[in-house]
């Protein structure tokens, strides 16, 4: 199977400044990739080298002949002064395809409704974004993503400052929409525990260091606590695997065992 | 009063397409709260006057009005290509500060190279301007500049739109961020220049901001802030400049303060709505 993005051997940074260096994986159609990691560790770094902002210092990054992305940009990203209403923001999901000069038509207009009837919030279009919960907002995002046909879904921390709730309906909402749709997903993060029980495969970047695998390869003790470099714990709870930095006692201080287990 | 408010028209048709120009820009400006690089500009291409009136005294250039108009659009398109390429931040100062700094250097080079100018013009007429002197050619003059510039916006609406509200997924898209932002800017820039040689610094501010405040605070859609703000603007300066003519005030301000009036009464309208 071709892959819709192949890095070979790529060597990303900016000017003299290496962010990460000798990174070779696929994202092959139908994917669902969390490319995870905390904040400052390369991952907006990964993320411009795909979406084409950022040339690699060595090797090369490949995409396929025509591809196309729906990109869901942060939350705070996106500047919700604007009176706006949902139907129009979806609509620039478009504004590519429509091409210069010229306004949105009756089809563009239609397949912005489907769009937002995709992902649940059509009875929304004619309200003003900025007065749609943070949840409300991300689906409308995601819908103007879809609206341009994409091959490959990339969605910038999709979660960051939501909720329990609205956190899972989104993620929840993205899993669907790569199973129904075989949409392929690449999905940015610094939360690993959110991301790890929602996508097929990891790519965990941790200053300076890369891994890409299955989510069983990458959720382990083993892995985990080489890449993070203290030790980690990974159990697994109603099937949903959490990750745990394990804590260290205090010097002097005695560790309690509360129920068999260290407290 | 009607008959001597009649007797300055064409300095009214001059203050009502600087409203309009400024009236339009003025809505990116608030949505995307750069309301001092409006400010910013307008004092350099004050400067930009100063220095030309300063060149002219010393012999270096000719006194000819175009040289003026010249250097006040010189300094206002590098200040607007200035701050649309980020106005320093990749040096890591903040960017009202750069602001800041602009004004308030570009305020003080305009009062020095005046005080030595030959000519002898007050400097304060770059902040009030004057608006009585329009003529009809400077009316021609600002309609030639006026309507390209709403002809630009028309037709790359979207394309401003886009760049202003959500500047990533509009590069994701191929938009070329940084070409829209500076054409953006240039519109921005070339407004402002021509404005501002005839309602001084004061007054396109004012038209800058209020006007689209008060089209923030009624309306709900981009089209309604367009419409409202134009309104409002012309209205400010039909009833500013009528008043001022037969009361003997001084123009501009008069005219800013019925934008602010304007501003006022949306407030209380939208205070009204709110709690209805």
């Amino acid at each position: 199977m071709t892959a819709l993005i192949s890095f070979d051997h790529a060597t990303l940074g900016y000017g003299r400044r290496v962010v990460l260096s000798d990174i070779s994986f696929d994202i092959p159609p139908g994917d669902f990739l969390g490319l995870v990691g905390p904040n400052g560790a390369g991952k907006t770094t990964i993320l411009r080298a795909i979406l084409g902002s950022l040339m690699p210092i060595e090797g090369t990054v490949v995409e396929a002949p025509g591809l196309r992305f729906g990109y869901v940009p942060q939350r705070d990203s996106v500047d919700y002064g604007f009176p706006l209403k949902v139907l129009d923001v979806v609509l620039m999901g478009r504004y590519d395809r429509i091409g210069l000069m010229r306004r949105p038509s009756r089809a563009d207009r239609d397949l912005a409704s489907a769009a937002l009837d995709h992902v649940g919030v059509g009875h929304l279009a004619d309200q003003q974004l900025n007065a749609l919960s943070g949840g409300q907002k991300q689906r409308v995002l995601i819908a103007r993503a879809l609206v341009g046909q994409p091959n490959v879904l990339v969605l910038d921390e999709p979660t960051n400052g939501m909720d329990l709730v609205s956190t899972t309906q989104i993620l929840g909402l993205v899993r669907e929409l790569h199973e129904r749709d075989n949409l392929t997903v690449l999905m940015v993060s610094h939360a690993l525990n959110e991301v790890a029980n929602y996508v097929n495969r990891i790519a965990l970047v941790v200053e300076g260091g890369f891994r890409i695998g299955t989510v069983a390869e990458i959720m382990n003790e083993e892995t985990l606590t080489q890449m993070y470099g203290i030790p980690v714990d990974v159990d697994e709870m109603h099937g949903h695997r959490i990750v745990v930095a394990r804590r260290t006692a205090p010097e002097g201080m005695p560790i309690v065992k509360v129920g068999g287990r260290d407290a | 009063m009607l008959s001597t408010v009649l007797l300055f028209r064409e300095a009214l048709y001059g203050a009502l397409v600087i409203a309009l120009a400024c009236s339009v820009l003025g809505v990116y400006v608030v949505l995307r709260r750069i309301v001092f690089v409006g400010a910013a500009i307008a004092q350099l291409s004050s400067a930009g006057i100063a220095l030309a009136l300063f060149l002219a005294g010393t012999g270096v250039i000719g006194s000819f009005a175009g040289h003026t108009t010249a250097f006040a659009l010189a300094f206002a398109l590098a200040g607007a290509m200035f701050f649309g390429l980020g106005g320093g931040q990749r040096a890591g100062v903040p960017p009202d500060a750069t602001i800041g700094v602009s004004y308030a250097v570009a305020a003080a080079a305009g009062i020095l190279l005046i005080s030595k100018a030959a000519s002898g013009e007050a400097h304060d007429i770059f902040l009030s301007g004057n608006i009585l002197g329009i003529t009809r050619g400077d009316t021609l003059v600002l309609l030639a500049v006026t309507i390209p510039v709403l002809v630009v916006h028309a037709l790359f609406y979207k394309e401003f739109l886009f760049v202003s509200f959500d500047r990533e997924t509009a590069r994701t898209l191929g938009y070329r961020v940084t070409f829209w932002n500076l054409f953006l800017y240039f519109t921005l820039g070339l407004v402002i220049a021509f404005a501002m040689q005839f309602a001084g610094v004061l007054l396109v501010f004012d038209f800058l901001v209020l006007p689209a405040v008060t089209g923030l605070m009624l309306a709900r859609s981009m089209r309604a802030i367009f419409t409202v703000s134009v309104a409002s603007a012309l209205l400010a300066a039909v009833i500013g400049f009528s008043l001022s003519v037969p009361f003997d005030l001084p123009s501009g301000p008069a005219i800013i303060a019925v934008s602010g009036l304007l501003v006022a009464i949306a407030w209380s309208v939208r205070r009204m709505q709110h709690r209805g």
